[in-house]
């Protein structure tokens, strides 16, 4: 939709809800907190989209969790969350309804589907932002997106093509309280719920998950393209388990096999906020801090006294990370 | 303008009527003394129990029962009220289906479905069974606000 | 025989030592298109859009056993955001002949790569896609192909033609001999499309065709900026155990005063 669409479209915010692992899974509640704060800005209202089978509770949630309205597409047809399906449906309800801004989580499913519904929509998208706010002047969203590979923000914007549209990954934002007394619009629109049979789901189990929570852990040790080996990651992990902790990694260790993507750190994975935070062997880009930077206490080790992680370290070691904490560890075997 | 349906939303209770969540409903003439009506009323977060008034007619248009917020006050031909796991239902004996009240508790909140196939003093249908709540007809008021009860002096 | 066909638009240019220059994650997308090519026969094409100097790695692609190679290159296309970088992919891969049963490529790259790319192409070319794919396999006229997703291991039967997004847990990328390289150098011969052979106006491509861009850049506001200490590995150590004792996170040794 280009410049002429532009400004016959109405004023709203929609934010699609993700309600896949919910209650875990928060992100569509704290974009509602943040669409609210646009909205206000532009003189209209959240709306959330819930397509699903049985999909009553969460639309109750997200009117508890201050969505003004929810539009609700419940049908048997939507009960696994199918890309095409889902992006044909929801295409055609913003074609109809004409929101200037329309928000999803950066979920696994976010990632795939959200794209493909700016490409059928013709507009613009920004993915994983870390800010989203109201241009006073021009009131366009100015998405800010770290950008590639640097220590830069970049404020991105979709000028001419609606409605806006942004991914924001779990954490970013905070959500507003459980409110029993909130009372909210429901719509249920007329839409054509025949299914995309070309991908059909044939069994899904859950993942056996092989050790706790990253996200829950009150201490978190990192390791980073820095740490060279294996047995290097392995003092990090025994570290971790001394402290009482998880050990986590930057995407480079990930893809060098060091650690599996369910301990990526970052913009791409989780977000942590623990007690203390121990990152070794990372220089600190901008794509990896903004999955630390809630921690409490940060101590950063790294053999560059130049690495932009002392940036943002409560602590920094400047030196060779195997001989630091090959010591720490001896002492630690002793204490603990 | 694109077609779709409306209604609103609780974040605390809701039923399941025309399709539609809603905090609460009635059809008919809530507090009639001498007409059909039914009144699914708001349920308040801290109460557990949806209140039910209605005044229930027979098929053939003979006053059957009387419900003032769940409890039978008039009952002239010796409906049974029976309590069930998830609410209550009413029986004329010995055993026609009356009404069925069901709620399901959500984590944060509560669903209502009621079944029901409900005709009123002329014999008009007014209530019965559709998806998973019911379908209304004739005068009503499908969605509430704020609680009825409450709002008189 | 289904054909393949494996697409990807952007490459690191920085060679390290003999380390492939191809990101890393779309290695991983040819070297699983090798696998399912050994298994089930096809022809795998390369396709990639990019300046000049990305042919380097298309040729690298092709020593990697690619069948053919496509670099999409022309001045017309840069800036663009990833709907107009979709939009040249696809309209690249309409040009193939045949049109392929498969397009594969890398889910995300090492950098802040969107992982957009894929669902886009997909959408243009009206392809149904499955993301963050670990295995392959072909059953028939379809794939079934399973990944893990949100804490969950699905298992999904996708028809062809298809468009797939790989994980880097798909497989590990061979190093390639350095005799293959030297020859692919020498006599690998990469295709180049520009605006003109695959029908595209300016308005559609670059900066022109781009829904975003980028309004203003800033630096990232500095955290912290806490003590930075240096000197014996023996100094660090205490002083790393002095904080965690700080911290409460361990208690003080006993015998401390």
């Amino acid at each position: 939709m280009k410049r002429k669409e532009r400004d016959s479209s109405s004023k709203d915010v929609w934010i699609f809800g993700d309600y896949r692992n919910y209650f875990q899974n928060r992100v569509t509640l704290q974009l509602i907190a943040k669409g609210r704060d646009l909205a206000r800005n532009l003189g209209g209202k959240v709306t959330v989209l819930v397509l699903g089978e049985q999909v009553h509770q969460y639309a109750m949630e997200y009117v508890a969790h201050g969505a003004d309205a929810v539009m609700v597409v419940d049908h048997p047809n939507l009960k696994d969350f199918q890309v095409e399906t889902y992006t044909r449906i929801v295409a055609s309800l913003v074609g109809n309804y004409r929101p200037d801004i329309f928000l999803a989580g950066a979920t696994p499913f976010g990632r795939e589907f959200f794209p493909r519904v700016a490409k059928r929509l013709k507009t613009g998208l920004s993915t994983d932002c870390i800010a989203l706010e109201i241009d006073p002047e021009n009131q366009l969203l100015l998405q800010t997106t770290p950008s590639f590979g640097g220590e830069l923000l970049a404020e991105v914007i979709t000028q001419n093509h609606r409605p806006q549209m942004a991914t924001v990954h779990p954490g970013v934002f905070e959500e507003q309280p459980h409110d029993h007394q909130a009372i909210g619009r429901i719509i249920y629109p007329e839409v054509d719920i025949a299914r995309d049979d070309r991908v059909q789901l044939v069994r899904s189990r859950p993942e056996q998950s092989k050790k706790g929570h990253l996200e829950d852990a009150p201490v978190v040790v990192v390791g980073g393209r820095g740490v060279s080996s294996k047995e290097q990651f392995q003092m990090l992990s025994e570290l971790a388990e001394l402290l009482g902790g998880e050990v986590g990694a930057t995407r480079p260790a990930v893809l060098a096999g060091l650690a599996g993507e369910e301990r990526l750190l970052g913009q791409t994975g989780k977000k942590v906020k623990p007690k203390l935070l121990i990152t070794v062997g990372t220089s600190g880009a901008l794509q990896y801090t903004t999955g630390i930077q809630g921690a409490e206490t940060i101590i950063a080790i790294n053999r560059d006294a130049q690495a932009p992680i002392f940036k943002m370290a409560d602590l920094g070691l400047v030196g060779d990370a195997r001989s630091i904490l090959t010591l720490v560890l001896e002492k630690l075997r002793k204490r603990i | 303008m694109a077609k779709q349906r409306e209604s609103l939303i609780s974040a605390y209770h809701n039923y399941l009527v025309n399709n539609m969540l809603s905090p609460g409903f009635y059809v008919g003439v809530p507090d009639s003394a001498t007409d059909f009506y039914f009144l699914a009323d708001m349920m308040l977060p801290g109460e557990m129990t949806p209140p039910i008034s209605a005044r229930l007619y027979d098929n053939s248009g003979s006053f059957l029962v009387e419900l003032k917020r769940n409890s039978i006050i008039k009952n002239p031909l010796h409906c049974v009220f029976e309590t069930t796991p998830q609410g209550f239902r009413i029986v004329f004996p010995p055993d026609e289906l009356v009404l069925d009240v069901n709620t399901q508790r959500f984590a944060n909140g509560y669903l209502t479905r009621i079944k029901a196939k409900l005709r009123d003093s002329n014999g008009g249908l007014r209530i019965e069974p559709s998806y998973e709540g019911i379908q209304v007809y004739g005068e009503a008021c499908l969605t509430l606000s704020a609680p009825f009860d409450r709002q008189k002096g | 025989m289904p054909s393949i066909r494996i697409d990807r638009h952007r490459m690191t240019i920085i060679r390290e030592g003999v380390e492939s220059i191809i990101n890393p994650i779309d290695c991983v997308a040819l070297e699983a298109a090798l696998e399912l090519r050994e298994r089930e026969g096809g022809e795998i094409t390369v396709i990639s859009m990019g300046p000049p100097q990305s042919e380097e790695a298309l040729r690298e692609a092709l020593a990697f056993g690619a069948d053919q190679s496509i670099l999409l290159t022309d001045p017309a296309f840069a800036g663009a955001d990833t709907l107009a970088t979709s939009h040249v992919l696809a309209r690249a891969i309409t040009r193939l002949m045949p049109f392929p049963d498969l397009v594969l490529c890398g889910k995300q790259t090492i950098d802040s790569d969107t992982g957009h790319v894929g669902p886009q192409i997909a959408e243009e070319l009206d392809l149904p896609q499955v993301c963050g794919v670990h295995e392959i396999h072909l059953d028939g006229d379809s794939l079934m192909v399973k990944r893990l997703y949100d804490g969950f291991l699905d298992t999904l039967r996708v028809s062809l033609p298809a468009l797939l997004t790989v994980s880097h847990e798909i497989s590990v990328p061979h190093h390639i001999p350095l005799g293959n390289l030297e020859k692919a150098f020498s006599e690998g011969e990469v295709i180049r499309w520009g605006l003109e052979h695959l029908d595209l106006t300016e308005e559609e491509v670059g900066l022109c065709g781009s829904a975003t861009r980028v309004w203003k850049l800033h630096k990232a506001a500095a955290k912290r900026g806490g003590d930075i200490a240096s000197g014996s590995p023996q100094r660090l150590a205490e002083h790393l155990i002095r904080k965690l004792e700080a911290l409460s996170i361990i208690d003080e040794e006993e015998g401390k005063g």
